[in-house]
């Protein structure tokens, strides 16, 4: 599996959820298997992306909320998953994808452990692992919310869109598809 | 401790940010901001306890991409947790919010540790190109927060509120 055939597993799950995607591999790979769809892809802001999904949550609570999450992403804004279990919004589901390297900035290790669903269960929060596209999907369908998947993939291939995203472009068109 | 029936500047502050049509809020707590999350949450408004100030500010920024109006409460020293936040999501996908600033740091302060920030944190705001609207009189609360929400959703803006201590010293 790579990262986009993991993405591509999530949009199956929720055809009509809201999807937020972090800073870098996270954001290419939903561009590249959701046909660049209207979804607030983050440019920067590098562990924000969880807290973002958060406030997109608690607008949206008739809509169902994806993060997408690169596993750099998700330890330097670990303190979401705290927050995710104090606020437990009942419609996100956060998505760590795993594959133990800070690719954005030229593949360096993560040097930390990656084990982003035990934290969560930890925390009170459902949460599972999956190794293929048909466990991602599933599992991305059928976990109780507020929840975390953690995606483990073995293929490190670029997804190929880039990840610096027009801002503006991609507010507005996000804005669009989250107002009723 | 106080009201929403009262007429302390918190209160008075809550009560013109809910009725200019703030629907949610987050913070990390604080003593000094603790009476206007409390007269916020009296007012109907939810306010979301989070980790830190960057999160705060990843928060409003999702909410205000959905369509929304939020609110942020932080002190001045949390401002220096946001800047990556600030600098590369709000002011590039253009995501205006109020966010209510706490000044330690300032006139009166006894900790040394609450210095720098304090002396830096407006002019950090403006080296970002943000316009901070501080607020001095408690009787001016009202004016403020209808002020920065016209800045934040007409504008687009990020409306800093920079509560400065003269409003805990007056009378």
């Amino acid at each position: 599996m790579n990262p986009t055939q993991a993405v591509a597993a999530l949009l199956r799950a929720h055809p009509d959820a809201l999807f937020v995607a972090s800073l870098g591999t996270a954001t290419s790979a939903l561009r590249a298997a959701g046909d660049d769809g209207p979804h607030l892809y983050m440019g920067g802001s590098m562990g924000s992306a969880l807290a973002v999904a958060m406030g997109v949550a608690e607008k949206r609570p008739d809509r169902p909320v994806v993060a997408v999450l690169g596993d750099g992403e998700s330890v330097m804004g670990a303190g979401s998953l705290w927050s995710l279990a104090g606020v437990r919004p009942a419609n996100l589901l956060a998505v760590v994808l795993v594959d133990g390297h800070y690719t954005i900035t030229g593949g360096q290790p993560l040097g930390v452990p990656a084990v982003f669903a035990e934290v969560a269960r930890t925390l009170d929060l459902a949460a599972d692992v999956a190794g293929s596209e048909a466990d991602a999907e599933r599992l991305a369908r059928d976990l109780r919310l507020p929840g975390l998947l953690e995606i483990r993939y073995d293929q490190r291939t670029w997804p190929g869109p880039s990840p610096f995203v027009d801002a503006p472009v991609v507010r507005a068109r996000f804005e669009a598809a989250a107002t009723p | 401790m106080t009201e929403a029936t009262g007429s302390t500047w918190q209160v008075e502050l809550a009560r013109a940010l809910a009725e200019g049509g703030v629907e949610a809020a987050a913070w990390v707590p604080d003593k000094r901001l603790a009476p206007v999350a409390e007269a916020l949450s009296a007012l109907s408004v939810p306010v979301r306890t989070l980790t830190r100030e960057e999160e705060c500010v990843g928060w409003a920024a999702g909410y205000r991409a959905a369509g929304g109006t939020p609110l942020v409460l932080m002190q001045c020293s949390g401002l220096g947790n946001s800047l990556n936040a600030i600098g590369s999501l709000v002011l590039p996908y253009g995501l205006g919010f109020p966010l209510i600033l706490s000044m330690r740091g300032a006139l009166g302060e006894r900790n040394p540790a609450q210095m720098a920030l304090g002396r830096t944190a407006v002019p950090m705001l403006e080296l970002l190109g943000i316009q901070a609207f501080r607020l001095r009189r408690p009787q001016d609360a009202a004016m403020l927060a209808r002020g920065a929400l016209g800045v934040a959703d007409g504008a687009r803006e990020l409306a800093p509120i920079v509560l400065e201590p003269e409003l805990d010293m007056a009378g």
